[in-house]
């Protein structure tokens, strides 16, 4: 696929139930062979952008356009879908339940039954082939519901909380089998609350928060434009001077670490030098960039 | 339409491979004819074997006839004897061995003896419970004396009435011999005139109505079961997908439409099939039956009915089967869990009765204006217009314009229940309030 191709492009879309908006004109475009971060803050109308996007429900007002189309059922075909509320067929066999998802997405049989024993081989699953899902642990279950939404090889994968409620293991497992989907030239969004997830797996984001966008772009770009604020320090003896200083407007204190974020137009030299004027021993001073959790905290509680 | 087709398989081969299936289908037949033999047989059970019944006729000529009478009223088997319970007595009958099972008879008529010592006696034999009663009949007992009879705790409560009944017609029977009338004679006289129903209709047509009124029963029995077997399995199948949460992969994947009908049309193959099932199980038990009762030279036939009845039937049954299900299928919509929906479903069950009572005043006066505009309802139209087909087939626009209004209706509902279905399935957890709805079909 060509770099610059737009799979999903939302214009200036609302979505309202009854008195209360879910998503208020919202614009934005998906490239093609990226992996998108929707993210923002729960109740913040992502679920209610992607069943746009899926065409479960459709927009009050705006369009939106998947492949360069006007969505329509035929397109539903060319989008996996793996929601937040999730569940299988409690009574049914896994490898029935894969079969029926992919007959609802219009994959030949011959070509389902293939693609159903590589996934189960390669998610660790292949033993549970015809057991029924309730006899299946929870992540095992969302294993088979993530196979479930890539079982017809989409090129529009939507996967919102993806890794919720999964151990480390599972969750490396599912990150690999989304990196490949993405070497594979798929558009993937991801949907999701967990910040640090996000940065390690978008190129770029948006960040809704009350139905409306207030930030997007590369995540490169987001993270630059919030410039060089952010100091990692390792010191000793400051003696409360962090939590005093004008300088400072928040200090986060990690195992080894201590993050600390300048106000506006302070000066970072201005820092280091009231530390070492107060005898703490500094042995680490960096400038760095902003995490996304901290651009998340600061856009959301900047918009309360 | 792939789609459409895989709903309706994963609904009908999940189902019909179920265990609740298979043991449905082979239990209810089962429970059903435990429920009419068991009754039958527990009726039939004697625990005591027959009723022994000492007779003592003081006016020496009955005796004969009134055992013939109560074998003629019974008429069946004949038992093997009882026991002598008055051997000693003199001037006793040998026993007769061809009376119904349930009574064996003694006539213990003794001219010698006084009345007062044969009854101390019999009296003695029933605490000793070597007889279970004993009939006195008295002499004058054509002239209108009172025949009594004496029974211990262990006979059949249903005796007295059958030596009632025995009784009656000995004493009728004696008293035209003694007015010089042959009882043959009145016996043919008294033979009750059959009175074959035959409805002419308007076109001419002779028909046999019972046979008619049976069916359409036997439509209105059979909807109701499959609603009731059935309706609870709509319901489940609609709650299935907001329980096991996994509505909102089915709607990103096809339309609600299109699942909504899959589920109805799998299901109902459910309900099919197993009907099929029952149905042959009960044609050929039906066809044994009459093959039994025909080598015994009762001659049984399967009611004839046109042709087009059974194509009107097929019809109406599936109009009603279908009218019922969406109604289901809607309640399914709108509740989040099963019990709810039970509870919701409530009044389904309710327009399905009602619907069987319109049976009597349509079978009445199927040409009536009511009769007309109720075989029209969709929910009554699969009873009512049977009934109207069966004994007076109104015009074909009526029968047409009901079969139309009725698969609207159907149309309509599945409509309405899978634009519900869709929004509900948003609200997981929470069941729709009518504003709610009423808002939700206006998006």
């Amino acid at each position: 696929m060509v770099e610059n191709q737009i799979t999903v492009r939302l214009d200036r879309v609302s979505k309202r139930f009854g008195d209360f908006t879910a998503v208020d004109d919202l614009t934005l475009e998906v490239r093609a062979g990226r992996v998108f971060g929707l993210l923002g803050p729960n109740g913040a109308g992502k679920t209610t952008t992607i069943r746009m996007i899926v065409n479960i429900n459709s927009p009050d007002a705006g369009t939106i356009e998947l492949f360069g189309k006007r969505i329509d059922p035929q397109l539903q075909d060319r989008v996996g879908y793996l929601p937040e509320e999730r569940g299988l067929y409690k009574r049914m066999k896994i490898v029935d339940q894969l079969r029926f998802f992919a007959e609802l997405k219009n994959v030949p049989r011959v070509v389902s039954e293939k693609r159903i024993d590589e996934w189960l081989e390669r998610l660790k699953l292949t033993e549970w082939k015809h057991k029924r899902s309730r006899e299946l642990s929870k992540g095992m279950q969302q294993k088979v519901q993530f196979i479930g939404s890539v079982i017809h090889d989409p090129d529009l994968l939507i996967l919102d909380e993806p890794f919720s409620g999964l151990d480390p293991l599972n969750v490396s497992l599912l990150k690999e089998a989304v990196a490949d989907l993405k070497r594979a030239g798929k558009t993937i969004i991801f949907s999701t609350h967990l910040m640090e997830t996000a940065e390690k797996l978008c190129d770029d984001i948006c960040l809704l928060n009350k139905s409306k966008k207030i930030l997007e772009g590369s995540l490169r770009q987001v993270k630059s434009s919030f410039g060089l604020n952010t100091v990692a320090l390792r010191v000793v003896g400051e003696n409360g001077l962090l939590n005093q200083s004008n300088l400072i407007s928040k200090v986060e204190h990690h195992s080894d670490e201590t993050e600390v974020l300048l106000r506006e137009n302070a000066d970072p030299q201005e820092l280091l030098k009231q530390l070492i004027d107060s005898g703490a021993v500094v042995t680490k001073f960096e400038m760095i960039e902003p995490s996304l959790h901290n651009i998340f905290i600061e856009k959301v509680s900047e918009a309360q | 339409m792939r789609k459409f087709v895989a709903v309706v398989k994963r609904e009908y081969l999940q189902r019909v491979r179920s265990r609740m299936f298979i043991v449905t289908t082979i239990l209810l037949p089962m429970m059903m004819s435990l429920f009419g033999i068991v009754p039958a047989l527990v009726l039939s059970i004697n625990a005591g074997g027959a009723s022994r019944i000492a007779v003592v006729d003081q006016t020496g000529k009955l005796y004969s006839r009134f055992q013939s009478a109560l074998v003629e009223e019974e008429g069946i088997e004949t038992s093997s004897g009882m026991p002598n319970p008055v051997r000693n007595l003199p001037g006793v009958t040998p026993p007769r061995t061809d009376l119904p099972n349930e009574v064996a008879i003694r006539n213990v008529s003794a001219p010698s003896r006084s009345i007062d010592e044969l009854k101390s006696e019999l009296d003695q034999q029933l605490r000793n419970k070597e007889i279970d009663g004993y009939l006195l009949i008295p002499p004058d007992i054509i002239e209108g004396g009172k025949a009594r009879f004496f029974r211990g705790n262990s006979s059949d409560f249903f005796i007295s009435r059958r030596l009632r009944n025995a009784l009656t017609r000995t004493v009728r029977e004696q008293r035209l011999i003694e007015a010089h009338v042959d009882p043959a004679i009145v016996r043919e006289l008294d033979e009750p005139v059959d009175l074959v129903a035959t409805r002419v209709s308007t076109t001419g047509e002779v028909r046999d109505s019972a046979a008619g009124l049976a069916f359409v029963f036997g439509i209105g029995l059979i909807m109701y079961i499959s609603v009731l077997l059935y309706g609870q399995v709509i319901l489940g199948a609609v709650i299935e997908e907001k329980e096991t949460r996994i509505a909102e992969i089915l709607f990103s994947s096809a339309k609600p439409f299109t699942l909504m009908i899959g589920k109805l049309v799998g299901v109902s193959f459910v309900a099919l099939t197993q009907l099929a099932i029952w149905g042959i199980a009960v044609a050929s038990l039906g066809a044994y039956g009459i093959s039994v009762l025909a080598s015994r030279g009762m001659p049984a036939t399967i009611p004839r009915l046109p042709v087009v009845f059974y194509i009107y039937f097929v019809l109406f049954f599936l109009l009603g089967y279908y009218v019922y299900s969406t109604l289901y299928a809607l309640v399914g919509s709108i509740v989040t869990t099963a019990q709810e929906g039970g509870q919701l479903a409530m009044p389904i069950i309710l327009l399905l009765a009602v619907g069987f009572y319109l049976f009597l005043p349509v079978s009445r006066n199927p040409d009536s204006t009511f009769a007309f505009w109720v075989s029209l309802v969709p929910f009554f139209a699969p009873i009512t217009m049977m009934m109207r087909i069966v004994t007076q087939t109104p015009p074909l626009w009526q029968i047409a314009l009901s079969l139309g209004i009725g698969f609207s209706t159907i149309l309509l509902f599945t409509w309405l229940s899978s634009k519900i279905y869709r929004i509900g399935m948003l609200m997981y957890g929470k069941r729709a309030t009518i504003p709610e709805i009423v808002r939700w079909l206006k998006e």
